[in-house]
């Protein structure tokens, strides 16, 4: 039986509890069992914390290891900021003596110790290793062989890989292999790679310009571009509420509709889409429930 | 930082590498070679006063004022080329973070960060989970069929912020909102 501590961070279980539903959904059909992290806070945010004291941002981290050690299980993530922030913590923790003692000074005082015996990782990594990719494809009622699917992989998923020790940072893999796992197309295309800009804070401009980029990029392409999947809320919100925005400054018709990859996976997997909100999205993926007659 | 800086000697913080390099993530900071690769690769290099290599070649040349009061620190985006292809492995990332440290001990922070932890001060969430904010989210989950959320202490939580030493942020904010 395969069992973690589910770690859902801020903005999944409070502002898109859709994609925790779709992959809650998931994780049943697969067999996958959790404890939730009862009393985890904040990752905290890989963004301000880390830059305006990174002891806060370490100690905060290790304070919500803690609480999966205590449960004797390794972490499942659902986004990718929560996932850098809590294996940064746990690499760098276990690479720095003196930073260990230190967030071990100020969680003791508090009754907590951090032992760094918890793994974590994010659900993109061990659903594309070989066994689950085979187990993925069992579970397949609904092949998605009629669509092509663009996927995002953003930034702190991969990077940087000395940290992260997961996927290829420039080439990566591991979202192509789940999206084939399920019959659909894969799509390559030149701004795959590119940041979605949401943790580009302090000028908007920035990160409407990224979006233009990657969503013309697809729309250039001799396909048709069905969805574009993502594994970080942030970067599906950030894509979903700019296009709009992109197309009526720049009188560009960006309507490719994001989908949080679980929430592919579920439409793959038959689960019944009165359970998804497919619909609860700026750009609507209408075209694409019709194709699949959902 | 597009005006040229002309410095004397004397007026250069000689020992701001080393207060840079003295920590664990940040050592490397010393090997950079200024090729060039990580602003090449900058997903914002286009948007900063000073590009990466020339953040680095700042703090090892002392221009620590300069640096610290650059909007650089803070436009970048984290998307970790930098770190992933610098040929020296200067983590680019990690000293940004701690150059970003630095500035907000000496008072230099953008609203959109201090926000952040104050937001996490008060709810132990990113995203405001009290009152009726917290009402709308528990109904929209019950009507989901998912798990009520039992949130941290936030005991603990504030009380870790103010024994690292952010203390300072959460009271200024405080008595700006007064």
């Amino acid at each position: 039986m395969m069992e973690y501590a589910l770690y859902l961070g801020c903005t999944i279980p409070l502002k898109m509890p859709h994609f925790e539903k779709a992959f809650r959904e998931i994780s049943k059909i697969l067999g996958i069992e959790y404890k939730e992290m009862e009393g985890a806070g904040c990752c905290p945010d890989p963004v301000a914390t880390q830059s305006l004291n990174i002891d806060t941002w370490l100690t905060l981290g290790a304070r919500n290891l803690a609480i999966a050690e205590k449960l004797g299980l390794d972490i499942m993530t659902v986004c990718s900021g929560c996932f850098e922030t809590l294996k940064t913590v746990h690499v760098l923790l276990e690479e720095d003596k003196a930073a260990f003692d230190r967030v071990n000074t100020v969680l003791s005082k508090l009754g907590i110790e951090y032992k760094g015996t918890s793994k974590v990782f994010h659900f993109a990594e061990l659903f594309s290793q070989d066994e689950m990719l085979e187990k993925i494809k069992s579970k397949v009622v609904k092949p998605l062989d009629s669509l092509n699917i663009a996927s995002h992989y953003g930034c702190h998923l991969i990077r940087p890989s000395k940290i992260m020790q997961f996927d290829h940072p420039e080439r990566p893999e591991s979202m192509d292999k789940i999206l084939k796992a399920i019959g659909a197309s894969p799509l390559e295309f030149a701004a795959k790679l590119e940041c979605c800009g949401f943790c580009a804070r302090l000028q908007d401009e920035i990160g409407m310009n990224l979006v233009e980029e990657k969503m013309t990029d697809l729309k250039n392409l001799d396909k048709e571009v069905d969805g574009m999947v993502a594994v970080c809320p942030a970067c599906a919100s950030q894509y979903d509420r700019k296009e709009k925005l992109v197309s009526r400054k720049s009188e560009k018709e960006l309507d490719i509709p994001v989908l949080y990859l679980a929430e592919l996976m579920a439409i793959a997997f038959g689960v019944d889409t009165a359970k998804l909100s497919l619909k609860q999205r700026s750009v609507k993926p209408t075209k694409l429930m019709e194709k699949l007659k959902i | 930082m597009s005006d040229k800086v002309v410095k004397q000697s004397k007026d250069l913080d000689h020992n701001f590498r080393y207060e840079i390099s003295e920590k664990v993530g940040t050592k490397s900071l010393l090997k950079c070679i200024q090729c060039g690769v990580c602003s090449s690769g900058c997903t914002v290099t286009e948007y900063v006063d000073l590009q990466p290599h020339r953040v680095v070649a700042s703090c090892l040349l002392g221009l620590r004022e300069e640096v610290l009061s650059s909007n650089a620190i803070w436009t970048c985006s984290l998307c970790h080329r930098c770190t992933e292809r610098c040929p020296k492995n200067v983590d680019y990332s990690f000293i940004l973070a701690l150059l970003r440290n630095l500035a907000v001990k000496e008072g230099n922070v953008p609203i959109e960060y201090s926000a952040t932890i104050n937001t996490i001060y008060n709810n132990g969430f990113v995203v405001p989970y009290t009152g009726g904010m917290k009402t709308t989210i528990d109904r929209r989950r019950n009507k989901m069929d998912l798990p009520q959320i039992v949130g941290p202490n936030l005991d603990e939580i504030q009380f870790i912020i103010r024994e690292t030493g952010l203390g300072n942020l959460i009271k200024k904010s405080e008595e700006d909102e007064k």
